[in-house]
């Protein structure tokens, strides 16, 4: 049997600051050593001060996926030597002595299956190192620490995973999760990575490193799998070590220094007190959660009857379902799921197309209203909503300006009707044999009408022109 | 507790110092862990250890500020290589 | 006009206008230039910015302009404390040419009270020794007798008040580091609760137990500079949220009715003969200033030493693991290096007794011995606290001699480490306990070596702490320092 474990580093991209300093959070496409101060910089003297809200983050985290809270918080050093390391040490939690980290013994379901979670902590990311010069005797090693002391929560999950599916289902899941946690924004490069551990059979355990992608680790775990069972059937035992996912190969290649025998030599972090969290103060955090995409779920089902596949799709996706929030009404809940998951995601599906959408609530509550109220076909719906994405335009004008309205008046489309009686005689001739067939001259009255016939009207007509 | 040269370069490794002269501390490093040896003799009442506390409610509010030193930033007071970037020995 | 002057009875001169801060500064800087190549006190000697300051505060005084509680007032602040614009070295090749953007919490505290000073004062290397012999500036000199020691590790504050080249200094105590310079020199040190003064800007030592610490030479000064230097911090998350006391205020209120303990495990055999007897006289001293005077047993006390230094090393190998030179720190080249052999190679720096620290505490937190050392150092470090929180169920006060031993030879005890750790046996339990303590210069011994006696007190009862060390310094007259 497979074995495969997680840790997910997820960085808390929502807050202000970092985690032991004021400096900001947000390091990207800064110039090199611009975001730094001597706290995080690690200038002697200097003293780390815990930022409150990145506890409330990592706490909601926690509870989010199940995990304990404790009452007492404590940091740990783990200290090792590596340039991007201004300390030489890393602050991070510990739970050799007692359960002290933000989360622990948690769970999460997918697809019917529990994954345990084992320990969450919270944890500053080191600085960047950045290589030049191409051969190894020209190689020089360039340090920025704007990343340095940005706050990072690490997920470890037990051993759980019995293959690489299973660990792509609850990435995404993950993913959705802390993004609709609002604390993290996990498409930012560098947001959120995985390190793996895998084991085939009774064999030993194999950390996989370096990592860069959610794709990537399904790839490098399906490699090791192949690997290790490889190796089983020849009878060659497979070595407890640490590999590094070597990208440009695609392959995993054994980590050349001894990473496993590294001694950290863990000790309390004095320079933050232990601290204290009242069971009313998690209480109140809980609250403070916004709904989960379980209950989210949930409540589209059962309060607006949206079907289970549409809930599960649009709860997941945080932007989505809060548009959704912010246009529904209890008559058009069930329309603007629809138009958000067949029409817009598709055509927004990433992140920055999303940003680029100029269509609002209003929008939205408007266009529903309209297909609700039969004023606009579905096919007409779409050409407006396309057309209010690119410009931003209210409906009305989109409708009026592009002639979309519906043409739902008994006389014109008595007309048009006419017209396609004389055309399609053989069609006329059929349907009145087998009225299943009427659809084809339904197809005829929307071509002539551009789509703007109201299908509803004209199958009315059609059938009592026929009997 | 005995300490050799093996274990002195061991423990130099750790804390990544060249001993220039590791004999000299072979004798004294073993000698005070002796002397420390006496802790695991302690016969102890409770298991708790002395550590200071915070509320969470004191704890630091989330606001970005920039740091100056009399209107000069940090990197001014550090060593330098090309684009203000710091510069580490190879890593290989 | 004396240098030897209270910076209590220096300041109202101040302020009224009796006195030129601009005089005054020079002519303690003509006392430090006279006695400094004998006693070697400081590291760093800021005279022109000084001599500017002291002028700046004379017309501001004129000028009936506000000025600060320390408005000219000289004091020198221990080299592992960060200053702008004045190097901070930790008597360390390491920290050569290190110039911190920021000032520590106490020093812009003290400058805003428009104190000056004058320099920064002599340690061990990051503040690891008991008598600045090891500093990578060479030794300071105890100003009673230059042949010894001065104590440590901030001998450069003892010596520096002491020899009247400043009014107050600033220290830091990790085990005794402010004590035992005051001991030894004759001064009055105090090592406050720990969590009452900021430690921003202390280069990190044992950052659980250590604390900034005023040295002066007398009590109502160190009141003086906690009224100051107390108090929560942003920058600190180990300082407490409580408003600190008035310390100056009722300072001569007595010790009448009080019970002090003696504390029988650092009132042993391990005393020499003429600081038992001081200490007798003390505790004589004392009943007679009306208070009742008990002997406590804290035999936790036996494994204190022990403990200390497992937690001090253990700290010390991971707070001085960022001196790697690449962001700051002497010139080090590292090209051609590969990153361990560079690190290695640059932090072969560190002198002797840092290294040792270094090795021990990566020792005891190594992988399958943090049990056996670190845990249960931290659990003597428990015991203790408990035992003392039981005697001051008893007792206000504890006491005993601050030192063992007269101040002794340099070079003397400089190759026995563990001997020297010994010595530390009376004043490392408050910062194990996180309690204060203070060192009063009592007595000065046949051959002329002062001898200092220690109160201690609860957590935050400084204020009880230096009521009674006023009391015994108000009964005590003795001579100058001789140099």
């Amino acid at each position: 049997m497979t074995k495969i474990g997680l840790e997910i580093h997820c960085q808390l991209t929502r807050l202000e600051s970092k985690l032991f300093c004021p400096c900001k959070a947000d390091y990207r496409n800064l110039p090199p050593n611009t975001n730094i101060c001597p706290v995080c910089a690690g200038l002697p003297g200097s003293l780390p001060i815990l930022n409150k809200k990145a506890v409330e983050k990592a706490a909601m985290i926690s509870l989010a996926l199940d995990c304990k809270v404790p009452d007492k918080i404590s940091f740990f050093r783990k200290n090792y030597f590596y340039p991007d390391l201004p300390k030489n040490f890393q602050i991070t939690q510990y739970n050799a002595y007692g359960p002290t980290s933000i989360g622990s013994d948690g769970a999460v379901q997918i697809e019917g299956k529990e994954i345990r979670i084992r320990r969450i902590q919270l944890e500053e990311d080191p600085g960047r190192l950045v290589y030049e010069g191409s051969s190894e005797k020209t190689q020089i090693t360039l340090v920025d620490y704007n990343r340095a002391g940005t706050p990072l929560v690490e997920i470890v999950t037990e051993p759980d995973f019995e293959n690489p599916r299973q660990v792509r289902i609850f990435l995404n899941v993950l993913a959705d999760l802390v993004e609709n946690l609002g604390v993290s924004d996990p498409y930012l490069e560098g947001a959120m990575r995985v390190d793996g551990n895998i084991s085939v059979g009774s064999g030993n355990r194999v950390e996989i490193k370096n990592v860069g992608s959610f794709r990537d680790i399904e790839k490098a775990l399906h490699f090791e799998i192949t690997r290790q069972q490889s190796l089983v059937e020849r009878n060659i035992e497979v070595a407890a070590e640490t590999r590094h996912w070597d990208e440009a190969r695609k392959i995993t290649v054994s980590a050349r220094s001894k990473e496993e025998e590294q001694d950290y030599r863990y000790l309390p972090e004095a320079d933050i007190p232990v601290i204290s969290i009242t069971g009313g103060q998690i209480e109140k955090l809980r609250t403070q959660m916004p709904e989960s995409i379980m209950a989210k779920r949930e409540r589209y089902v059962k309060k607006y009857g949206i079907p289970a596949q549409v809930a599960e799709v649009l709860s997941s996706d945080k932007f989505y379902s809060d548009l959704f929030e912010k246009s529904h009404s209890a008559g058009n809940a069930k329309a603007i799921a629809n138009i958000i998951t067949t029409d817009l995601m598709g055509f927004a599906d990433t992140r920055e197309k999303k940003m680029e959408l100029k269509v609002t609530p209003r929008h939205i509550a408007d266009l529903a209203d309209a297909i609700v109220g039969n004023k606009l076909t579905r096919n007409s719906g779409k050409a407006a909503l396309y057309e209010m994405i690119k410009t931003g335009r209210p409906l009305a004008e989109v409708v009026s300006s592009l002639d979309l309205g519906n043409l739902s008046d008994a006389s014109s489309l008595e007309k048009i009707i006419d017209e396609v009686f004389k055309e399609e005689e053989k069609a006329v001739a059929e349907a009145r044999q087998n009225p299943s067939t009427i659809n084809y001259l339904v197809g005829k009255v929307m071509r002539k009408t551009k789509g703007k016939a109201d299908p509803a009207i004209t199958l009315e007509i059609l059938k009592k022109r026929l009997s | 507790m005995m300490v050799d040269r093996k274990e002195i370069a061991h423990l130099g490794d750790l804390v990544k110092v060249d001993l220039k002269d590791p004999e000299k501390y072979i004798a004294q490093v073993e000698q005070i862990l002796n002397y420390f040896e006496g802790l695991d003799k302690v016969d102890f009442k409770s298991e708790k250890t002395l550590r200071n506390e915070i509320q969470y409610d004191d704890l630091r509010e989330d606001k970005y500020e920039k740091f100056s030193s009399d209107g000069r930033p940090l990197v001014d007071f550090l060593k330098k290589a090309q684009d203000n970037f710091v510069r580490a020995p190879k890593m290989i | 006009m004396s240098l030897d002057i209270s910076a209590t009875e220096y300041l109202s001169l101040v302020r009224e206008g009796g006195l030129s801060v601009e005089e005054f500064v020079a002519k303690t800087l003509e006392r430090i230039a006279k006695v400094e190549d004998r006693l070697h006190a400081f590291i760093t000697i800021d005279s022109q910015k000084s001599a500017e300051r002291a002028r700046a505060i004379d017309k501001k005084i004129k000028a009936g302009e506000r000025t600060g509680v320390l408005a000219g007032m000289p004091v020198s602040v221990k080299d592992n404390i960060c200053s702008t614009g004045m190097r901070t070295t930790c008597a360390s090749k390491m920290l050569e040419g290190f110039v911190p953007p920021y000032d520590a919490t106490v020093v812009s505290r003290l400058k805003a009270e428009d104190a000056i000073i004058l320099g920064k004062v002599n340690l061990d290397e990051f503040a690891m020794g008991s008598t600045t012999e090891f500093s990578c500036f060479g030794p300071s000199r105890n100003p009673w007798n230059t042949d010894y020691v001065p104590g440590g590790s901030s001998g450069g504050s003892g010596v520096s008040v002491s020899a009247l080249e400043c009014m107050a200094s600033l220290g830091s105590d990790t085990g005794g580091s402010v004590r035992s310079p005051a001991s030894f020199c004759s001064v009055v040190g105090l090592k406050p609760t720990y969590g009452l003064v900021s430690r921003y800007g202390l280069v990190s030592y044992s950052n659980s137990i250590e604390q900034v610490g005023p040295v002066a030479r007398r009590v109502e000064d160190i009141a003086l500079l906690m009224n100051v230097i107390a108090g929560h911090d942003p920058h600190d998350d180990t300082t407490a949220k409580r408003k600190p006391d008035d310390y100056v205020q009722d300072l001569d209120a007595g010790i009448k009715g009080k019970r002090i303990g003696l504390v029988k495990q650092m009132a042993g055999e391990g005393l020499e003969k003429e600081v038992s007897s001081a200490t007798e006289a003390a505790l004589a001293r004392l009943q007679d200033l009306g208070a009742e005077c008990v002997t406590v047993s804290l035999d936790a006390i036996e494994h204190s030493v022990a403990a200390y230094y497992t937690i001090a090393s253990a700290e010390a190998s991971s707070n001085l693991a960022r001196y790697d030179n690449l962001r700051y720190g002497f010139d080090f080249g590292n090209e051609g290096y590969e990153f361990k052999a560079y690190v290695s190679k640059v932090r072969g720096n560190f002198g002797p007794e840092v290294t040792r620290r270094m090795l021990l505490g990566a020792f005891v937190l190594s992988a399958g011995y943090y049990g056996k050392y670190y845990l249960k150092a931290q659990q003597v470090r428990a015991m203790i606290k408990s035992q003392i929180d039981d005697a001051f169920k008893t007792v206000d006060l504890l006491v005993s001699p601050t030192m063992p031993i007269l101040p002794y030879k340099i070079g003397e005890k400089i190759d026995d480490p563990l001997k020297l750790y010994l010595l530390d046996i009376n004043t490392i339990t408050a910062n194990l306990a996180g309690i204060p303590a203070i060192s009063v210069p009592f007595a000065i011994s046949s051959a002329g070596l002062p001898i200092g006696m220690q109160l201690l007190a609860n957590s935050f009862e400084e204020k009880a702490l230096l009521q009674a060390a006023f009391s015994l310094q108000q009964s005590t007259r003795l001579p100058g320092v001789p140099i």
